[in-house]
């Protein structure tokens, strides 16, 4: 046991609520608007700071639940308060307070109007992003869950670019409508295992596989929705778009990994044997998005919609691990969600330091940046670079072992040889090159001939600074990725083995009881 | 049972009856104390109509005991259920007073007003306390009648006197259908009294049976009016809209728990024989009223008319509770009706706000921009909205869950879907009410008529949707035990 659980200090729920509470400060008592900024830049680090005692005091030798808090709630219907992470959560977290930090730092001048709101809205946006992921109970985590869209409407709203209203209903509507067929779900799971909202006892509960066939269907609508999967992606392209960029920063970093992060949690422990059929379907759709999504992504002339699509292309890899349900690519997919939340975000953030000079995103009206703004067409190599996932950044770790993952992944479980899948895969390894590299020519390189772009001045310190987290973690994760594999190792395999042993057995068994009880009297 | 003494002969039985004597003698004081206010003193009339309100809540808590009481030889019961009811019968009304009497001063204030509000209330408070067919109905008209002047009180407003005649024709209409359906119930077991009923119904033969039929879609036809069930909810988007903005806020919501406990009462108590039969009807018109509701809402422009297509929306819900027909679901439905009262309550407080100088401001235009000049008002507003909308830390998602909850126990699995799909259509036009007040430019320049009062119901019933939301256990509880008596 750690230190925590005897301690019994709420440090999840101080994550969780300290960033509200932060909100509410500043809604009552800071005025002006670089008070506020300060005062929520004081909120996101005192965050960050809380969140950081979850990774140097974790256990990596269990993969049970740490940190753990468990309260009633509403015992009407035995709703449980109940939180705990495990090493498949917790990166997830310091990755939100993270970019928390940053977004509200990259929002500094670019945002003018309602400055308070703004802050607060990104406050409260903290506070669902870290209860999704330390939720246990299942209930709180449809709470945490859909309470997220308010903010996040909210943000694309009133800070977004020409369409955003347009951008911001169509994603409310995308992900409630995907999100409703998850409630359903976790209602039919409620009265099927026994009147509880656990998501640990629905890990163990015996599903049966007409149970588990339906449920996964409904997680997946859900799921797939907020990946975004094809075909049910098209709302990113125009969140994106037109969301400011810091929350086009925690829409890639943080709110694509929540689908992802939802089958890890509960596909594929609450229903293996539904996850094992559902194989040759989701590889398949991921594989779309990989090859069919990148070509798309090369077409693009905006470049905040490139990335959206190159973002939808790596989440293919993601899912594509997923379902592997082998150590190395479940591992792979993980790592590959952690450096997508740091490269995406701080490709977004280049986009956003050019237009906050210029106020366009089309790669037609840029060409020889690296002329006027040589730092900054530095950085932005680096994570072109990274986005290609070349060896060295992040991103290869993750994309490396999603590969070696499918090669080796056992053909019984899956019942389709996955040798093809995987060199189909790699595909994406030229592809990504493609579109990064093309846009990055068109943008930074090339002689100097728009006035428009002459007049532009390199970054600034804040500017820089913000980067340079990001950069070391990239590096950091690139060369060394032991400490991160560490935390996920233990729980990982307990996920793998979780998703790997059918659950029909004991489903049967459970079914036949009252008979062989019968038979016994 | 509290021990009341009286310094005059007080039949003991009577004794709960006493907040419903409290108000009809309190009303027709009221009356006659009227003639001597004067024109511009009329708030005098309302404080006196909220105090009466008061004192009659007083009155029920005091007799609250949770044991279940009958007077009038079985006629009319005082249970934990009725209780409730009418607790939120009462905040009903004296929130929709409080908001009318900033509205009033611009109208011409004549004190049968609150009056009638107070003899409306009285009408649904024998309704959630009848045990008899013929108490229901007496309840029933005595509520109608009054609402049906309240809709027409801008009696020279066009729009008022048609929203008005329909509301009444209709109204009649139903109310002879509601008839003609006890007509036959009462040929078949001879009775009146609910459980009389239900016991006949349960012993009579197969040959009564078409009989007992007829009456059910009847009586389901004039219930059905009373709490806007598709397709009987056609009088609502006019009657909403003519009427003043108070008596539309008070319409939908005090009738609608009154409507909502007497169907569960009637269900309960009268027709458990046929429940397969009305569970089968009810979910057919519920089906149609959440699709009803919810899509024509998209259409509206004028706020009031979008909300009562909202509240046919939500009624569609509401039902779910009954098709469900376990406790559970009856809990779910008093909790529902409690979270909608606030959140329903919040948003007519803020309408009214927004009539100013030559507008309505009652077009969905006429909020554009709202958060620029009143971010107050705008956040209340916003909240009000994603609540009704369902979204989660507000309460409104509770009230969806407790009764989608109970209907998927009783295994309505994919009637839940069903409406979860129509709550994310609904979701729709409640964000879209926030695009206006977030997201567009100021159209019209805002000069809200406000006052202590407005500001004060908006606020506490901004902060009762995030409390609630936040923790709703305490009220889950309530209702819980608030059907203790019933089921």
């Amino acid at each position: 046991m750690d230190l925590n659980n005897v301690m019994g200090f709420p440090i999840l729920s101080l994550s969780i609520f300290l960033p509200t509470l932060g909100a509410l400060v500043i809604w009552l008592f800071v005025r002006g608007d670089n008070a506020v900024r300060w005062a929520a830049l004081g909120v996101s680090i005192a965050t960050f700071l809380v969140t950081l005692p979850l990774a140097l005091q974790f256990d990596t030798g269990t993969a049970h639940m740490q940190f753990e808090e468990l309260h009633p709630w509403i015992s009407v219907f035995n709703i449980n308060y109940q939180l705990g992470v495990d090493g498949i959560s917790m990166p997830f977290i310091l990755l939100t307070s993270l970019l928390t930090v940053v977004c509200i730092v990259s929002a500094w001048t670019c945002i003018q109007t309602r400055v308070k709101e703004y802050m607060i809205a990104f406050l409260v946006l903290e506070t669902t992003l870290i209860g999704v992921f330390c939720a246990l109970d299942a209930i709180l985590f449809y709470f945490f869950w859909e309470a997220m869209l308010i903010p996040m409407y909210l943000i694309i709203g009133i800070w977004g670019g020409k369409n955003r209203v347009y951008a911001t209903i169509k994603f409310f509507l995308y992900t409630l409508a995907g999100s409703v067929l998850m409630l359903i779900a976790i209602l039919a799971m409620y009265f099927e295992a026994g009147h509880t909202f656990s998501l640990l006892a629905f890990m163990d509960y015996p599903f049966d596989f007409t149970w588990q066939f339906w449920i996964f269907i409904a997680f997946f609508i859900a799921f797939a929705v907020k990946v975004p999967m094809w075909p049910v992606h098209t709302w990113l392209p125009d969140a994106h778009t037109e969301a400011p960029t810091a929350g086009s920063v925690i829409l890639a970093g943080i709110l694509l990994k929540m689908g992802a992060y939802g089958f890890l949690r509960f596909s594929l422990p609450m229903l293996p044997d539904a996850s094992q059929y559902f194989v040759p379907f989701i590889v398949a759709l991921s594989l779309v998005a990989i090859i069919y999504i990148s070509l798309v992504a090369m077409m693009q002339t905006d470049m905040k919609r490139l990335i959206a699509y190159s973002s939808i292309a790596h989440m293919g890899f993601v899912t594509l691990g997923t379902f592997m349900f082998t150590q190395v690519a479940v591992e792979g997919a993980v790592i590959g969600m952690i450096s997508h939340g740091f490269v995406a975000a701080a490709l977004f953030l280049c986009v956003g330091v050019m237009y906050d000079r210029l106020h366009t995103r089309e790669i037609g009206d840029y060409g020889g940046v690296v002329n006027v703004m040589p730092v900054f067409a530095a950085v932005m190599m680096f994570f072109c670079m990274a986005n290609v996932a070349l060896p060295g950044a992040s991103a290869f770790i993750g994309e490396i072992m999603v590969l070696i993952g499918t090669f080796e992944a056992n053909p019984v479980y899956l019942g389709m040889s996955t040798k093809w899948v995987a060199i189909a895969a790699a595909t994406s390894v030229i592809l990504s090159a493609c579109y990064t590299l093309w846009m990055y020519k068109r943008v930074i390189m090339g002689d100097l001939i728009k006035d428009s772009v002459k007049t532009m001045q390199d970054m600034n310190m804040r500017e820089f600074g913000y980067f340079v987290p990001l950069i070391m973690l990239t590096l950091w994760i690139g060369f060394y990725p032991l400490p991160v594999l560490d935390y996920l190792h233990v729980s990982v395999s307990h996920l793998v083995d979780q998703a790997t042993t059918s659950k029909l057995a004991a489903a049967a068994l459970a079914q036949a009881a009252p008979v062989l009880d019968a038979v016994h009297h | 049972m509290a021990n009341v003494t009286f310094p005059f002969p007080f039949p003991d039985h009577l004794i709960v009856l006493l907040p419903e004597m409290i108000v009809a003698v309190l009303a027709m004081a009221l009356l006659l104390v009227d003639l001597f206010i004067s024109r511009e003193n009329k708030v005098w009339t309302a404080y006196l109509a909220i105090i009466s309100i008061v004192i009659a809540a007083f009155a029920t808590l005091q007799l609250s005991s949770g044991e279940t009481v009958h007077a009038f030889y079985g006629f009319f019961v005082f249970d934990p259920f009725s209780a409730y009811c009418k607790l939120l019968i009462y905040v009903a009304t004296a929130v929709a007073m409080v908001i009318s009497i900033d509205y009033m001063k611009d109208e011409e204030n004549i004190g049968e007003y609150y009056v009638l509000m107070l003899f409306a209330m009285l009408g649904m408070m024998l309704m959630v306390s009848a045990t008899n067919f013929i108490i229901m109905y007496l309840g029933m008209e005595l509520m109608a009648l009054s609402v049906y002047v309240l809709v027409a009180y801008q009696r020279e407003v066009l729009r008022a006197n048609e929203a008005a005649l329909k509301y009444f024709i209709l109204g009649s209409l139903s109310s002879a259908m509601l008839l003609y359906g006890i007509t036959f119930l009462y040929g078949v077991t001879g009775s009146f009294d609910f459980v009389e009923v239900g016991n006949a119904l349960a012993a009579s033969d197969s040959n009564a049976r078409s009989a007992v039929l007829l009456g059910l879609v009847f009586l389901l036809a004039g219930l059905g009016f009373k709490i806007s069930l598709a397709p009987f909810h056609m009088w609502t988007p006019d009657a909403y809209e003519g009427a003043p903005t108070p008596i539309t806020a008070f319409m939908s919501v005090a009738p609608k728990v009154a409507g909502f406990a007497i169907i569960i009462r009637v269900m309960v108590d009268a027709l458990p024989a046929v429940q397969v039969e009305y569970t089968a009807i009810l979910t057919g018109m519920a089906i149609l009223t959440m699709a009803v509701g919810n899509l024509a809402a998209i259409a509206q422009r004028n706020i009031k008319r979008m909300l009562a297509y909202s509240t046919v929306g939500h009624v569609g819900f509401v039902i779910l509770g009954v098709i469900a027909g376990n406790a559970d679901g009856y809990a779910g439905i008093l909790v529902y009706l409690s979270i909608y009262l606030v959140m329903t309550m919040g948003v007519f407080a803020i309408i009214i706000m927004m009539r100013r100088e030559g507008i309505q401001g009652e077009l969905l235009d006429d909020f554009a921009g709202l958060s620029k000049v009143r971010p107050g008002y705008a956040l209340a507003m916003a909240i009000f909205m994603f609540s009704l909308g369902g979204i989660p830390f507000l309460a409104g998602f509770w009230a969806k869950y407790a009764v989608f909850i109970a209907a998927v126990e009783a295994g309505h699995l994919y009637l839940v879907l069903y409406a979860l799909l129509f709550s994310a259509v609904g979701a729709f036009y409640y964000i879209r009410v926030v695009k206006y007040i977030y997201f567009d430019p100021e159209r019209v320049a805002f000069n809200l008529v406000e006052s202590r009062a407005m500001q004060t119901t908006v606020v506490v019933m901004a902060l009762a949707v995030v409390a609630l939301g936040i923790y709703p256990d305490p009220l889950m509880d309530l209702c819980k035990q608030a059907l203790a008596g019933l089921v």
